[in-house]
């Protein structure tokens, strides 16, 4: 990879970044023809209206508001939360550790279970063990997170009684409790991103067993275990990263029901709450951050893709 | 002595939807040690699914109604999947046909060469490296070590090839199959490929099966062919006699096919006066993006002219320019440089007026692309008719004229052959009534047979219309039979432009006389 | 439009799809009607009574009927999602279909101002814009084909940019033929095919997402008998009433998987290829 494909692909991010932000303040401060109204509500009084229309500078021009926001935002300050009177950025990256955590979980989870999934139901193609782990995954796609954090909820916690069903408790402190804790909120993300990667898993092994490569390493005389897992293994597995970096972004929204459902205290659940308490400071800041997250997460699979799909190398 | 392969009696069928569809019938074929036995036949005819079955790589659908295959002393029909890949690549080798997707992408060129190697022959991977770069030399390759490192895509078509065939022929098996190995590569470079075969052939004594759909390419290769037609064997003979005195009336058919640059087609003289004349055209595509430089141009500043009835011939390999040139003189391309047509001069895409565009028409080649599968055949015809001034009721003429019948004008693209659709295609170009049409590679994809249809045709046209043509194709034998004047391009630029008879004289450019030694006239 | 239909019908996928939206659609269009009690009508003595004769999917924690409020809901969930979907699709098909034809360095910039908008995910988007306008079924539908319309945008571009590079629009190019025509008639019926695909499955995310909305508090309020907003509140009551939660999230779920199918049964029945 040369230096200019890397500084391109930087360059790329940081527009992302900015473009994100600037959509991210016009929705929340430019767009409401008050904002100081939706922010307090219909019983404030027109002093208070004036003086958080004056606090937050909402008189003057579009640009010049967004231009000061971004300037203390590239700077790392995001402001004073509205709720708490806190300095936002600290909490809100706290926050995002923790969420980390929970999505870390469960695409490693995910990775697991559907990759070898995915390739046995390819392997195994028309025959029973495809078509139902094609129904799970048909399953897994057509239901929304909450249902089914609540179904397994239902099931784990209220029935069976064997994980707490909310409630956080951060495994630095308490590994086994942690990692309870932890467990109902990462099954619940990973039911859905497995049945989405199994799928795509199933798609691209398929593809690649049927390419001319793999057909030219059988007529070598090469023993199907060497076929499968010196030739197709490798061609099959080099999208999964695109496919987990792009369900990174499905997670991050995700994550905002799933913390919600179980008490996470994660920055999904500090955008529920900034967003009922019209935190706005809090809402600007937890949307730029996750949005970056996503947006870096990206370029890191792009690259990693791109080390090792030696194709791409030169672009 | 044992052939060292021998089909009999060999019958073969692939279920479908609708029911058994026999594919070969009764083929019985022998191929001694050290013999190359070559295999003819156009597309559908079966040749290649005679190779799948041999490798034991056939369909799940295929049914093996009778017959025996024999590799040697061994019945390739009873073999066990553990046996068979113990005879695939060590005593039965392959060769396939487009050498950029037979190599994987992931791998480098040495495991994939030594893994076979040290399957097959038990080698330790120092030893096998050592004997891949010795196989990677004898074919000829530049700096075999450095090549072992690469990855596919970092190396040439025909060096990949030449690692494919290294590959073959490094487990020394008793017979290779080769599966139209150049029809994918350049001209030249398929040419040094079937030098290299030759060469290995001697040094080896391999026995080869050589499938083709190229009669005279065969004839050149094989000591006897096998014409495959539909499934049947027609006819077998040594192949010096197979174009002297061919028997059967399909094998017939083929011989008359082939391309004979003495057989001229076309005995009139072009027009004096220049229909169009273009200077110092330069292609370029594709602007920079954001971040991007933009690429080299396409073609460097070229000139031709072609006159009223004439038909100019533009010769290249694939990357010369040739199809650019044809783009930029339809409009699909932004060129610099100077168009003169009819006293009209144009500088650009926007100086293309309704005239220049009914009079200079294009037929591109890939038949499947160039018809709207969503439109019907009457529509795709009305087309010209309704922009150059033509009525409706012209539609069952202009089907007519390209020997088609009226009722096609209601099908839609897809229930036509690939053939059939070139002549809509031609059709449509000619509904303009045009001056000069300009065909981009249109037999290309065509089996031979049809390709010497579809010229046949188009002369055809050009005695009632008087159309000249820029005809353009890697098939110098094909153009020397029609053009007037050929041009041959290299990499973007005119290395020659000579009438049609001074073709084999002396002072023809260097390439042009590779070229010409890499299309040798068949023996016959 | 009929031979279509057959087509569809003919392969598996799209025939359960067929079913089971038309089951869906006669919920939306006659469920008022066809529903045994009304959805809002009270009972407490039939408090979470379990499915039997009397309720056939049980009763919730005000002794209403859950099939009635699942029929009559379908009219809060389904239509709007469409609608959503409609519209997003729409904008981005403008939006793809624009940036192909136009190319070059404007095509890129577009693109990647695009994809800049797609780092936002489309629930948090929605949420944004819902905080912004306002709760509601209404304005959750403006917030979802807003959050549609970018990934839309991308598949179109992509569809209209391989239609682009085939011969048939290069003959029409170098025929003389004008821009409304290739776009239109070249173009276009090409295109459509996978934008209709892409959409009919998108129509599935929608009414996750709208149910989503509805689950979060910002979408369908109550008393709406909305599946979303169902979820939610029967979670409350999980132990006593489970038929509570399993109903509705079952409906959802239908619902996905019929749009699901026929998104698949469509790409099969709009093959041109397969015509015989």
């Amino acid at each position: 990879m040369t230096l200019a494909w890397f500084a391109r692909r930087l360059m790329l991010t940081l527009y992302t970044v900015i473009v994100v932000s600037m959509l991210v303040f016009a929705i929340t401060q430019i767009l409401p023809a008050d904002a100081a109204q939706s922010l307090l509500g219909e019983n404030a009084t027109p002093d208070a209206l004036a003086a958080l229309r004056a606090k937050l500078g909402l008189g003057d021009p579009a640009w010049l508001q967004y231009s000061r926001w971004a300037r203390h935002v590239f700077t790392g300050d995001f402001g004073i939360s509205m709720r708490t009177s806190l300095p936002v950025g600290p909490e809100m990256l706290a926050a995002l550790s923790r969420s980390l955590l929970l999505t870390v979980s469960a695409i490693l989870v995910t990775l697991a279970v559907a990759v070898p999934l995915g390739v046995v139901a390819a392997l195994r193609q028309g025959r029973l063990t495809d078509t139902g782990v094609s129904l799970i995954a048909y399953l897994g796609v057509s239901l929304p997170e909450f249902v089914t954090a609540t179904l397994l909820a239902l099931l784990l916690a209220d029935t069976l009684h064997w994980l707490p069903a909310t409630g956080y408790v951060s495994p630095l402190e308490d590994f086994g409790g942690g990692i309870r804790h932890l467990a109902l909120p990462v099954l619940t993300v990973s039911v859905i991103l497995v049945a989405h990667v199994m799928r795509m898993m199933r798609s691209e092994t398929l593809d690649v067993l049927k390419s001319d490569y793999i057909r030219a390493a059988r007529l070598k005389g090469l023993p199907e275990r060497t076929v499968l897992f010196r030739h197709a293994l490798r061609n099959a597995l080099l999208p999964v990263i695109t496919i987990i970096a792009l369900d990174v972004g499905y997670l991050l929204g995700g994550v905002i029901v799933i913390e919600e459902i179980f008490a996470i205290p994660g920055i999904g659940r500090a955008l529920m709450i900034a967003i009922t308490t019209r935190d706005l400071p809090s809402i600007q800041a937890g949307a730029l951050i996750m949005a970056a997250t996503y947006a870096v997460t990206n370029t890191f699979a792009d690259m990693a893709y791109a080390f090792l799909d030696r194709r791409i190398r030169y672009d | 002595m044992i052939p060292a392969l021998a089909i009999r009696n060999y019958t073969l069928d692939y279920v479908t939807a609708a029911g058994p569809g026999r594919v070969l019938h009764d083929i019985s074929l022998e191929i001694m040690p050290g013999e190359v036995l070559g295999l003819v036949g156009e597309s559908g005819s079966g040749k290649s699914s005679l190779a799948w079955a041999l490798m034991r790589h056939l369909p799940d659908n295929a049914r093996e109604v009778a017959g025996l295959l024999q590799l040697g002393d061994v019945d390739l029909q009873r073999l066990s999947p553990r046996e068979l890949t113990k005879i695939r690549g060590r005593r039965l080798g392959m060769v396939f046909q487009d050498p950029s997707t037979s190599l994987n992408p992931t791998l480098t060129i040495g495991r994939q060469v030594t893994e076979t190697l040290i399957q097959h022959h038990g080698l330790k991977p120092r030893d096998a490296d050592a004997l891949a770069i010795d196989l990677l030399g004898d074919v000829d390759l530049d700096n075999p070590a450095e090549i072992m490192r690469r990855y596919p895509h970092e190396i040439s078509g025909g060096e990949k090839q030449r690692v494919v065939i290294a590959t073959a022929f490094g487990c020394r098996p008793d017979v290779i199959l080769f599966d139209e190995p150049t029809t994918a590569l350049d001209v030249i470079t398929g040419a040094r490929i079937l030098e290299l075969f030759a060469r290995l052939r001697r040094e080896t004594g391999v026995a080869a099966l050589y499938i083709s759909h190229d009669l005279a390419l065969v004839t050149r290769v094989a000591d006897r062919v096998a014409v495959l037609e539909r499934g049947c064997l027609v006819e077998q003979a040594p192949a010096a006699d197979i174009f002297r005195a061919p028997r059967h009336a399909n094998t017939r058919a083929l011989v008359d096919a082939v391309s004979r640059p003495e057989r001229r087609l076309v005995h009139d003289k072009p027009h004096d006066q220049v229909l169009l004349a273009a200077s110092d055209i330069e292609v370029q595509y594709g602007s920079g993006g954001l971040f991007r430089d933009a690429p080299p141009p396409a073609t460097k500043k070229i000139g031709l002219e072609v006159r009223g009835g004439e038909i100019l011939g533009l010769v290249g390999e694939s990357g010369s320019g040739k199809s650019s040139v044809a783009r930029a003189l339809t409009g699909l391309a932004r060129f610099s440089g100077k168009i003169s047509f009819d006293e009209h001069e144009i500088h650009g895409m926007g100086d293309m007026n309704a005239a220049y565009r009914r009079d200079v028409q294009i037929i591109f080649q890939h038949p499947d692309s160039s018809l709207n599968p969503r439109h019907r055949i009457d529509e795709i015809l009305s087309r010209p008719l309704k922009l150059y001034g033509g009525h409706l009721a012209d539609i069952p003429g202009l089907l007519n004229q390209v020997r088609l019948p009226a009722s096609y004008a209601n099908r839609w693209p897809h229930q036509l052959s690939g053939g059939e659709k070139q002549r809509i295609a031609i059709a449509r170009a000619f509904a303009a009534r045009p001056k000069l049409v300009i065909c981009d590679e249109i037999t290309a994809p065509l089996d031979v047979s049809v390709q010497a249809q579809i010229v046949e045709l188009l002369l055809a046209l050009r005695e009632e219309t008087g159309t000249a043509f820029l005809f353009i194709t890697h098939d110098l034998n094909l153009i020397r039979q029609i053009a007037h004047r050929i041009a041959v391009m290299r990499r973007g630029e005119v290395v020659d432009l000579l009438p049609v008879e001074d073709f084999d004289a002396d002072h023809v450019h260097s390439y042009t006389r590779e070229l010409m030694a890499a299309s040798p006239v068949p023996v016959g | 439009m009929t031979e279509l239909f057959i087509r569809l019908m003919r392969k598996p996928q799209g025939f359960v799809g067929v079913v089971l939206l038309a089951l869906i659609a006669a919920a939306c269009l006659f469920g008022p009607a066809l529903a045994p009690y009304a959805p809002e009508k009270i009972d407490f003595l039939g408090r979470f009574r379990a499915p039997g004769w009397q309720n056939w999917l049980g009763a919730d924690q005000f002794g209403r009927d859950i099939l009635s409020r699942l029929m009559v809901g379908a009219r809060s969930t389904v239509p709007l999602a469409f609608i959503a979907t409609f519209v997003g699709s729409a904008a981005g098909a403008i939006i793809g279909v624009g940036s192909a034809y136009l190319g070059g360095r404007t095509d890129e910039a577009i693109m990647r101002t695009n994809d800049a908008v797609l780092a936002i995910p489309g629930l948090l988007m929605a949420l944004l814009l819902v905080s912004t306008l306002g709760n509601g079924a209404g304005n959750a539908v403006i917030a979802i084909a807003v959050a549609f319309a970018p990934g839309m945008a991308r598949v179109t571009r992509s569809a209209a940019l391989n239609v682009r590079n085939q011969d048939y629009v290069k003959a029409a190019i170098a025929r003389g033929e004008g821009a409304p025509w290739i776009i239109f008639r070249e173009m276009l019926p090409n295109v459509m095919a996978p934008i209709v695909i892409e959409s009919t499955i998108r129509v599935s995310f929608a009414i996750m997402l709208f149910a989503t909305l509805s689950f979060l508090g910002v979408g369908a309020q109550p008393p709406a008998s909305e599946w979303g907003l169902m979820v939610a509140d029967a979670r409350q009551y999980m132990h006593q009433a489970p038929w509570g939660l399993i109903a509705p999230s079952a409906a959802i779920a239908l619902t996905a998987v019929a749009f699901n199918l026929l998104g698949d049964g469509l790409r099969d029945a709009l093959n041109p290829k397969d015509e015989r």
